[in-house]
């Protein structure tokens, strides 16, 4: 009668100790940091395997020779300049060979540039060169992010190659669409607050279940778009404290503010330089940015790789560290900003303007769409 | 013979299938089928099966139940587009959604909500049936009526999640019927709401929740550990020594000082049973009508303990991070129908005016960052109006 129950002793403790092994076996990946007060449960759990998978897929370019600091001074030897005009000609040439790479993907001028006019908007049968007129756009935002949003970007800071990756189209564009609704916070719907600052109910918030679940979508977007739990940016026993959050909502915070601007003065207003089969299927919109177009899943986008002290034409700031950037950069605060201006608005104004201004935009006579389909585009129409 | 009368039988036995007790037909109407044998039924319970009694609460009760079954169910299909492979793998994830919060408590259009409040009424409908089919059968059989009020007391906390909507003053709060939305639901609700786990009624329901599971535990582990002297004949033993019954009772006193009745101890578990709905029921009602932050009700009733602040941010600072309400006005929920500004181009600043786009390029050191942010958003919106179609 005994030998029955004392192989079934066996058995069970076999099979304990083979449970705590396997947690331990199971376990041994994960690793728990702490973020906040002990016993509050705020902490980032990592698989260690996993993200050093992830870092290891992160191609950082190597950086272009440094070109010697220039004095020469007044306009660039070249028309129709609009954007990158404040540096030196050594350093001009290097970021657009660095942005050839870094968007394009293939090195060639001719993703954006008439390869036999360089200066022009417009392909050789005059055409409009959209890729060229949103780079030149981009170029701007990319300065406006590093200057206006420290705060964010701090001294990382952005270039063409964190959204990019070698890529004419970046990873995480989205378009209006029922699906991706929670992502119009980023445009043109502010307000994803729905937890009262009252213990009574009242008029202020009417803020419903439903509305909730919204902004349920929106904060689970951007905790896989930066590979990161809840507790990253909130304490979960009262998601809209700011008191008991930790300091990377605040970043955070500062991150949604710039998309708002991004996506409201820079990306969404290129729609009708865009042909169509780079707008939106359901609404005809210009693609738009969220967090995952930089961050793609890393809670730094390219795990803090800090590209832009190597290429002073992004940087919008007056410093660097502390240590001022070599070249004319400098020297643009004493030339007279009105001469660079009528410098370099004469040219378009004659030669470009695929789209004038006071004309419906959305109009679908402008410009027509097909022929815009013929401009040079490589590796297309893979992202929507 | 124990083998015969214990919980899991292994020795079925076989005879002409019993009808039942006589009842008067008035209150019960007539009974289908005659009953068979079913011996995997033996193996959890009695080997009998049928006959069934229906009765007309029944008979609408499955009807009104199979309506919203396919109310739900085609509508959940047709969000796949009709597609039976993706109906299958999507199943969990798919929903029939309450109206959203732009109509309030009004009617909505069928698929904005209409067929939502349909598939509830037939499946409140439903529900609300077959409580008077246990009920009628508990009288029929001359029985208390402990299931139905017990029933009626799940179906309460069911009617919450009508009632609170209706006080709020909004169908949008409704749970989402489908098997992950309506988790999600639950989720969101506690979001809402400041932590649901700071409602005294949800701990309440909480802990009769958990305590009807250890009760349950209790009681069956206590009857099964003397099923060998006859445990479940407990009335037959109640009054004996040495009894199955009598050694269960000395177990819990002897182990915690304390033992319930053979009697009593189910009157603890209908209670516990009964409570956690209740309970919880009442901790919807009181959400969104009475209490708005239960995260901040627990702050003042002294329950929220308090941890070192996680930040340096000043009061002031936390005050101009926070964000507007996402709900200010009810009608305010977002339709991707009709977006605004999705196209107002700037196209003169961006293509040919560097003026305005020196505003962005902080090339001068006497441009400080929100002179420039300024300029840029004075030179948008001056230059839009021309470009809006």
């Amino acid at each position: 009668m005994s030998a029955p129950r004392d192989r079934f002793l066996m058995v069970a403790a076999l099979a304990a100790t083979a449970t705590l092994a396997g947690c331990d076996y199971f376990g041994k990946d994960r690793a728990g940091v702490q973020t906040g007060y002990r016993g509050t449960a705020m902490e980032q759990v990592y698989n260690e395997p996993a993200v050093n998978a992830e870092f290891a897929k992160v191609v950082i370019p190597e950086a272009l020779p440094a070109v010697p600091p220039s004095t020469d001074s007044g306009p660039l030897p070249w028309q129709n300049v609009q954007v990158l005009n404040d540096i030196s000609v050594a350093e001009f040439n290097r970021t657009m060979v660095a942005m050839s790479t870094w968007v394009a993907g293939t090195g060639n001028c001719g993703y954006c540039h008439n390869l036999g006019n360089l200066a022009a908007d417009t392909t050789a049968k005059g055409e409009p060169l959209y890729t060229k007129i949103v780079a030149r756009r981009m170029i701007q935002m990319t300065r406006h992010i590093n200057s206006q949003y420290p705060q964010h970007v701090a001294n990382t800071g952005v270039t063409c190659y964190t959204c990019h990756m070698g890529k004419p189209l970046p990873n995480g564009l989205w378009f209006y669409a029922s699906q991706n609704d929670h992502l119009r916070h980023y445009l043109d719907r502010d307000g994803a607050r729905v937890i009262s600052h009252d213990m009574s109910p009242s008029d202020k918030n009417r803020s419903s279940v439903k509305q909730t679940e919204w902004t349920y979508k929106l904060m689970i977007s951007q905790s896989n778009s930066l590979g990161v739990n809840c507790t990253y940016c909130h304490n979960s026993r009262l998601f809209s404290s700011w008191e008991e959050a930790p300091p990377q909502r605040v970043t955070a915070y500062h991150g949604i503010l710039m998309l708002r601007d991004v996506n409201t003065n820079f990306l969404a207003p290129l729609q009708p330089v865009y042909p169509e089969v780079r707008l939106g299927k359901a609404m005809g919109d210009a693609p738009k940015a969220q967090c995952l177009t930089c961050h793609n899943g890393a809670y730094k986008p390219l795990y803090g790789a800090q590209m832009v002290k190597d290429y002073p034409a992004f940087w919008g700031r007056p410093d660097w560290n502390g240590v001022p950037f070599p070249g004319r950069y400098m020297q643009a605060a004493v030339v007279d900003t009105a001469v660079t201006m009528a410098d370099s608005v004469a040219a378009p104004t004659v030669e470009v303007a695929p789209i004038p201004a006071g004309t419906p935009a959305t109009t679908p006579s402008t410009p027509s769409v097909s022929s815009r389909n013929s401009t040079p585009r490589s590796t297309t129409g893979t992202q929507r | 013979m124990l083998e015969y009368q214990n919980l899991f039988t292994r020795v079925q036995v076989r005879h002409a299938p019993d009808p039942g007790l006589p009842v008067r037909m008035g209150l019960t109407g007539a009974r289908y089928g005659k009953g068979f044998f079913l011996s995997l039924a033996g193996r959890i319970g009695d080997a009998q099966v049928g006959p069934i009694y229906l009765g007309w609460a029944g008979i609408l009760s499955l009807i009104t139940g199979f309506i919203a079954f396919e109310i739900i169910g085609l509508n959940m299909w047709a969000s796949v587009d009709w597609d039976p492979v993706q109906f299958i793998r999507m199943l969990p994830w798919l929903a029939l959604e309450p109206p959203s919060p732009a109509y309030g408590l009004s009617l909505p259009p069928l698929n904005e909500g209409g067929w939502y409040l349909m598939a509830g009424f037939f499946l409140t409908v439903s529900i609300l049936l077959w409580w008077v089919r246990t009920y009628l059968r508990a009288r029929a059989l001359g029985m208390g009526t402990h299931l139905p009020w017990a029933f009626a007391s799940a179906i309460f906390l069911y009617l919450s999640f009508f009632f609170q909507p209706l006080l709020v003053g909004s169908w949008s709060e409704m749970v989402p019927f489908g098997i992950f939305p309506h988790l999600d639901w639950t989720s969101a609700f506690s979001i809402r709401y400041g932590n649901l786990y700071y409602n005294p009624f949800h701990a309440l329901s909480i802990v009769f929740l958990y305590g009807s599971a250890v009760l349950f535990a209790m009681h069956g582990a206590t009857i099964l550990a003397v099923a060998r002297m006859g445990g479940e004949r407990e009335i037959e033993q109640i009054t004996d020594r040495g009894t199955a019954a009598e050694r269960s009772m000395l177990f819990w006193r002897w182990t915690m000082g304390f033992n319930a009745t053979m009697e009593s101890i189910h009157r603890w578990a209908w209670w516990f049973a009964v409570l956690t709905t209740f309970t919880g029921g009442i901790g919807i009602l009181l959400t969104g009508t009475v209490v708005d932050n239960w995260y901040l009700w627990g702050q003042k009733h002294g329950l929220v303990a308090s941890y070192p602040a996680q930040n340096t941010l000043t009061p002031e600072q936390q005050e101009l991070l926070r964000g507007r309400y996402q709900g200010s006005t009810p009608d305010s929920f977002p339709s991707y129908l009709a977006p605004t500004a999705a196209a107002a181009p700037i196209m003169d600043s961006m293509m040919t005016d560097s003026a305005a786009v020196d505003s962005t390029a902080v090339d001068s050191t006497a441009v400080d960052s929100t002179a420039a942010a300024a300029s840029t958003a004075t030179d948008s919106t001056t230059s839009t109006p021309g470009m809006t179609p």
